[in-house]
């Protein structure tokens, strides 16, 4: 067969003739005779010709795809069955890979993420708290009125003797456009001024103040921060370039299993914190009517790794209202009334914000 | 045997470009790289690219002859898990910094510059590893030249553009031009890029327009969203109404900024091509505003409708459009072309591919 041909050195043009026999083809190349066996030809289809090089060479033979066919007749099907079964072989060691790091990122790291935040120094804890402080000050100015702002410091401190805590509570009214509260690693507690106007009585917004007391006690907030980081290395790491499908199927997975866990804490949270007032002797009955005013209209405020929240994204208040009203015992009021007017106060001073962000 | 001939080709051939990719067979290679992607969770998409990218340089002619990409994705998959390895040592950094304090921010600040310079060396990596694993009538592409120098050069040249407020970009893209191209080899001859050319293709009318009509329509915007924000019961979490509104102005003005950027990118696509030399060989592209408008028409709707699955398909069009419309004057002598000994990295462009840079 007639072909053209390379020679790997210059860019000229060979007219060639192709000798074919059962086991190699030959052509003359320059001054050089070109003899290559069947089983070392890489193919390559190019509409009706073919290319042909032998294996880590440069030179190069185009002949027409018939002719190819009728010459490797025997040869060219086991070529083709060996690079499809390569290919397979591939697809399932991706796809074993693929599985391995979804487990290690939705099984292990979750299962593992209790035990890390258990291990992980408080004074650690405490440091990227400050700087999550630091961070969301920007956003969540705090609120103006001092004689309030002291009323709640004052009963973080007080909550700390029922608790089982390293860290320091930190109790803050600040301002943010929706009604919710948040827990930051290492002992700080952020209440937002719309969470205030919208509790009745004292003992609501203490149900709310030892619900994230709570969860900075069991360390969940830790936890989410060593499960984003799982889910975030495996975002950034593994499908950092893929196709917008792979991430969304990440980001999902994600989504699910974050919901999951965070389910299992604010039961936890609730549970803890109305201990934590009946074991002070206040009223743990506060939960229970705040809940259900908010299960209405329920608002929800922007999701940050890091930072539990009061109202979390799942609409699961009335159930939550049930479970703690089982548990609800009446106690002294956590502020006084003068007290209570002071907190009710904290944010008035302070120019409401329009915008979010 | 019969002696082998040289074709007789004159010492002086001109040179003919076609890119003959058939669209309707990258239907089905986008359909199995899409459902492979999605069982392996994206893994595969190293050797699907690598599929992608052999076809359509199987599918360009030079006089007559077929390129050949003979890249693998293993080299890819290697390259990315370097490129792994230093981003988790980047977000293992910034987690630690974080623990240092409110301080850290300062700290951090450095970290990000440094990722500018490694945007710069990534781009540069990457048209490298293209670049070696090309080949016409069996002679190698390569490159010369430094990742590293360019990387800080990018830098500098977003510096500039950030403090001229983009009118220096049009300078900067062509600067960013200039070494990927004059850096380039053919077997032992050099491409060459010239500046002089390149500037004949006027740029700045079109991006006058561009950055006038971007400014504008930024205000219009921004205007609607100030007088969305001011309404007393503006709520964006909580009304799905205004969350739509919201969507539906930043689509319009991506789409408008597109729209009035068009002549500016067909003029930047014609002044690289214009600076772009080999062996006395001048090339041009032809091509308009419009005709750009309508191929961006197209991929994003084959890519918004396919939910990203058909982008083998987006890239192939893309590069039969260019290709097609590339012109190239002049001659060259290829019996006089020699194979170099340069082969080129043996990873693939990890870096770039983590970032997402990567052109094809
Ligand atoms: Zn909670």
């Amino acid at each position: 067969m007639r072909g053209k041909a390379h020679d790997g050195e210059t860019a000229a043009v060979h007219e060639v003739e192709v000798e074919v026999s059962s086991w190699a083809i030959s052509f003359r190349l320059g001054d050089e005779v070109q003899l290559w066996r069947l089983s070392e030809i890489e193919v390559e289809p190019l509409g009706d010709q073919v290319r042909l090089r032998r294996r880590g060479q440069g030179a190069r033979l185009t002949v027409a795809a018939e002719d190819w066919r009728a010459a490797a007749a025997g040869d060219a099907a086991p070529v083709a069955r060996r690079h499809r079964r390569r290919e397979r072989r591939l697809v399932i060691g991706l796809f074993i890979a693929a599985a391995a790091i979804l487990l290690f990122v939705f099984v292990g790291v979750p299962l593992a993420s209790g035990p890390l935040a258990r291990m992980t120094p408080p004074l650690l804890e405490e440091s990227l708290g400050e700087t999550y402080a630091a961070q969301l000050q920007f956003a969540f100015p705090p609120c103006a009125g001092e004689e309030g702002q002291d009323i709640l410091h004052a009963f973080g401190d007080r909550l700390e003797d029922g608790m089982d805590t390293p860290f320091n509570i930190l109790v803050e009214a600040v301002e943010a456009p929706m009604v919710n509260a948040f827990a930051l690693p290492g002992g700080r507690v952020l209440i937002t001024g719309d969470l205030i106007a919208e509790a009745e009585t004292p003992d609501e917004l203490a149900a709310v103040i030892a619900h994230e007391a709570a969860h900075v006690e069991q360390r969940h907030v830790m936890q989410a921060v060593w499960r984003s980081l799982g889910l975030g290395m495996i975002l950034d790491a593994v499908v950092g370039g893929g196709t917008g499908a792979g991430q969304q199927v990440v980001l999902l997975a994600g989504s699910v299993t974050e919901l999951r866990y965070s389910r299992e804490a604010e039961a936890e949270a609730d549970a803890r914190g109305q201990e934590i007032l009946q074991a002070l002797g206040y009223s743990s009955e506060g939960m229970a009517p705040f809940f259900r005013r908010l299960a209405g209209d329920e608002q929800r405020g922007e999701r940050r790794a890091g930072v539990m929240e009061f109202l979390s994204t799942h609409p699961d208040s009335l159930g939550r209202a049930a479970a703690s009203e089982g548990r609800a015992r009446p106690g002294a009021p956590a502020f006084s009334p003068e007290d209570w007017r002071m907190i009710k106060a904290a944010c008035d001073g302070a120019p409401r914000r329009s915008s979010s962000d | 045997m019969p002696e082998s001939m040289v074709a007789p080709e004159a010492a002086g051939t001109p040179l003919r470009l076609e890119q003959r990719a058939k669209l309707s067979s990258y239907l089905g290679l986008s359909l199995k790289n899409g459902l492979l992607n999605l069982l392996t969770l994206t893994l595969y998409r190293f050797w699907g690219k690598t599929e992608v990218r052999r076809r359509i340089w199987a599918s360009t002619y030079l006089n007559e002859e077929a390129f050949e990409y003979s890249g693998r994705g293993m080299e890819l998959f290697i390259g990315f898990l370097i490129a792994t390895g230093l981003t988790l040592v980047f977000l293992l950094l910034v987690f630690g910094i974080q623990l240092l304090g409110p301080l850290a921010v300062l700290l951090i600040l450095p970290l990000y510059v440094g990722l500018i310079v490694l945007i710069g060396f990534a781009i540069y990596a990457a048209f490298r590893y293209l670049a070696s694993r090309t080949a016409w009538r069996g002679v190698r592409f390569h490159m010369a030249g430094s990742a590293v120098s360019y990387g800080l050069k990018y830098f500098g040249l977003m510096i500039l553009a950030g403090v001229t407020l983009g009118w220096a970009w049009p300078f900067v893209e062509r600067k960013l031009a200039e070494p990927l191209w004059a850096n380039l080899r053919f077997g032992d001859r050099r491409f060459r890029f010239s500046p002089v050319a390149a500037r004949k293709e006027k740029v700045y009318g079109p991006f006058a327009l561009m950055w006038f009509g971007g400014v504008v329509s930024y205000a219009a915007v921004a205007t609607f969203f100030m007088g969305l924000a001011m309404q007393p019961d503006f709520d964006p979490a909580g009304d799905p109404a205004v969350l739509a509104a919201i969507y539906a102005a930043a689509l319009l003005f991506g789409l408008l900024f597109l729209l009035i950027s068009l002549p500016y990118r067909a003029a930047m696509m014609r002044s690289v091509a214009r600076g772009i030399q080999f062996d006395g060989v001048k090339v041009r592209l032809k091509i308009g505003a419009l005709a750009v408008g309508w191929l961006y028409l197209g991929n994003i709707l084959l890519i918004v409708f396919s939910l990203g699955f058909l982008m083998p398909l987006v890239q192939a069009r893309s590069a039969r459009f260019i290709l097609n419309r590339l012109v190239l004057e002049g001659e060259v002598d290829f019996g006089a072309i020699h194979q170099s000994a340069e082969s080129g990295p043996r990873q693939g462009e990890g870096l770039a591919d983590a970032f997402g840079l990567s052109i094809i």
